[in-house]
């Protein structure tokens, strides 16, 4: 009844073309978006930042650079874990090779180091498809990691192998290290995951998406219509290791402050985040934020409510907690294999014409 | 089928010529020495019974097969290599046999994708359009409503408004088929190639997609090479047809030509063994 487009007639392309053409969709993001800036902020705890917050935006970014690569473009990636990582030492040695350098500056240069590695490991895509490339992508893991922890020089010789941030500023507020404010931390994780997650929606609902879609859905034929194939998936393995390498970055230097490659960037980190955006939805920016919602909040939520809750030992509940995650997982997948992203357009169908049944 | 006869249309200009064109795939001679040209503006059909090599020219000439032998002149230029982005950046747009279009996108944005090959760039070009697109400013802002206008003209012309915003995917087979030459013409062909326009339509479909193509074929001046195997729509659609059997051309001339033809009646019927 409330969310109904009746009466708001579009007479030119652009106003359809618009990002949210629908009043109420317009409405209720920017109700978020201000909330989320102007509201939580003042409010933010060490424990809500460091265990919610951050960790949610910053898979969330991750999941839509995924998303890009696997859901809109079809491309089956299983190195995401690996390209975190190459964001995260990038961004490492960028800190402290270069003291001086504005901390935005490092981690679009981060992004960019990601997009030319990602570009190379994409190169077989042309050749290889599906599982197979899964299976090419997954070499990259395992040879980033090994690297990572092989060459002294990537973790600046120290004795354990680790990396760990440097404080940096930016206008003055303190964001890496661990001195950082939860609310500066926040709000500079949730700028630059908001700016990226609009440009994504953005390239997605344009040329550059369509192409990515046409190669998805039936590469040969977008082949002979004249989409070159080898162009559109190395822009999106580009586009797609540029957001996941700003992800590590923000993962390594914001949220975790020091990294160890096997442990922070192994092949499970891949599989979480290729689970968030099946259980999220493929090829939908929402989606990846609901996935990463529901990868990341659910567990915490289902560990609160049942250890405050229920009051069970909090080992036990760690234990009924994984299982319960995946009775979750399996739960939705049947209920709407193409994601929570796919339930909410259904719900949002349905709320169209409530409370008539069509 | 024609009673009266139909007034035959005279075309001078040659778009496309085939000379002497063979492809093999391995020990299969897909294509054998064919030659034959398509002039600017006519309707030219390509017909003959399954397996005689019709779709594989269509490729051919859509630069998707390479041939072993043989010379292919698109607008009097000739060609060796070939690539479909080629191609379809030189006019040469095409419809599939089983239908081809993204079943994930919407009417509109599979219609869209037919303008991509013509926005196509250099490597710079490229990266600078994903930052441009990204921003959704500017020159990507302007071309995104400029090929939205050039793609609303098709839809309504191919009367698909009602399901603009409808993944294809649930669409019936019919309007699919509209949509796949609604993205054909998106790409501003001078030479369309339609593969089985008609294959499993009704009669109603049928009429339609022939008026289809004849509207495109007179208010845009398209040239057509078509594949078909309803003779009757071929006779009553072509200016002029080819028959191919087992790679060969075995005829080439007007509907009338043909129909009297006994090459092409035996490659059809049957020859009877006395």
């Amino acid at each position: 009844m409330f969310y109904r487009e009746a009466g708001q007639f579009k007479t030119t392309y652009k106003s359809d073309q618009a990002l949210f053409p629908i009043a109420q969709d317009r409405y209720f993001v920017i109700g978020v978006v201000l909330f989320a800036f102007l509201v939580i902020p003042f409010f933010i705890t060490d424990y809500w930042a460091n265990a919610l917050l951050l960790p949610f935006l910053i898979y969330a970014l991750a999941a839509i650079g995924l998303n890009i690569l696997t859901g809109y473009c079809g491309q089956l990636s299983l190195g995401t874990g690996g390209f975190l990582a190459v964001g995260a030492y990038a961004s490492y040695k960028l800190m402290t090779s270069f003291p001086e350098m504005n901390l935005i500056v490092v981690f679009l240069l981060s992004g960019l180091i990601t997009a030319l590695v990602g570009i190379f490991f994409g190169v077989p895509s042309l050749r290889i498809k599906g599982f197979y490339l899964a299976v090419a992508t997954l070499a990259s893991q395992f040879f980033i990691v090994w690297l990572f922890n092989k060459v002294p020089w990537f973790f600046n010789y120290s004795a354990t192998g680790q990396i760990s941030v440097p404080p940096r500023e930016i206008f003055g507020f303190l964001v890496t290290g661990p001195d950082a404010s939860p609310a500066i931390t926040y709000l500079f994780t949730l700028t630059l995951v908001s700016i990226f997650a609009l440009l994504a929606k953005n390239m997605a609902r344009g040329n550059v998406g369509r192409s990515w879609m046409a190669i998805r859905d039936m590469d040969i034929a977008a082949e002979i219509i004249g989409i070159r194939p080898l162009k559109t998936k190395l822009i999106a393995f580009a586009v797609s290791s540029f957001y996941i390498g700003i992800a590590g970055a923000l993962l390594f230097a914001v949220w975790l402050g020091s990294a160890e490659p096997t442990e922070a960037f192994g092949i499970d980190q891949s599989f979480l985040i290729l689970f968030m955006i099946i259980i999220g939805g493929l090829g939908s920016i929402l989606g990846s934020f609901m996935g990463a919602a529901f990868m990341v909040l659910m567990p915490i939520f289902l560990k609160n409510f049942m250890v405050d809750g229920l009051g069970l030992q909090p080992a036990f509940s760690e234990h009924v907690q994984i299982m319960l995650m995946g009775v979750l997982i399996i739960f939705f997948l049947i209920v709407e294999p193409h994601g929570l992203a796919r339930l909410w357009q259904i719900a949002k169908e349905k709320l169209r014409i409530w409370p008539f049944p069509y | 089928m024609s009673p009266e006869p139909v007034q035959t249309r005279i075309f001078e200009e040659e778009i496309l010529s085939v000379s002497d064109v063979s492809l093999s795939f391995g020990g299969v001679k897909a294509i054998q020495n064919v030659s034959f040209d398509i002039k600017r503006g006519e309707i030219r059909a390509i017909i003959g019974p399954n397996g005689a090599g019709k779709t594989s020219m269509l490729n051919v000439i859509n630069g998707f097969y390479h041939p072993q032998e043989g010379l292919i002149r698109f607008k009097g230029k000739a060609r060796r290599r070939m690539r479909p982005s080629i191609a379809a950046a030189q006019g040469i747009a095409r419809t599939f046999q089983n239908v081809a279009l993204f079943k994930g996108m919407s009417t509109l944005d599979n219609i869209m994708t037919g303008r991509l090959p013509r926005l196509e760039k250099g490597i710079f070009g490229e990266i600078v359009n994903v930052f441009l697109q990204a921003a959704y400013l500017g020159p990507a802002r302007r071309s995104e409503l400029e090929q939205r206008k050039y793609v609303e003209e098709i839809i309504d012309f191919l009367e698909i408004q009602h399901i603009r915003r409808t993944p294809v995917g649930r669409l019936p087979y019919g309007l699919q088929k509209r949509v796949e030459l609604g993205r054909a013409l998106a790409m501003e062909p001078e030479l369309l190639l339609l593969d089985e326009p008609m294959a499993g339509m009704n009669l109603e479909e049928k009429e339609d997609m022939s008026r289809f193509i004849i509207d495109v074929n007179d208010q845009y001046g398209t040239t057509i090479a078509l594949i078909e195997h309803d003779i009757s729509v071929v006779m009553d659609l072509s200016d002029r047809i080819i028959v191919l059997d087992y790679g060969r051309k075995i005829a080439d001339g007007t509907p009338g030509e043909v129909q009297s033809n006994q090459a092409v009646m035996d490659a059809y019927l049957g020859v009877p063994h006395e």
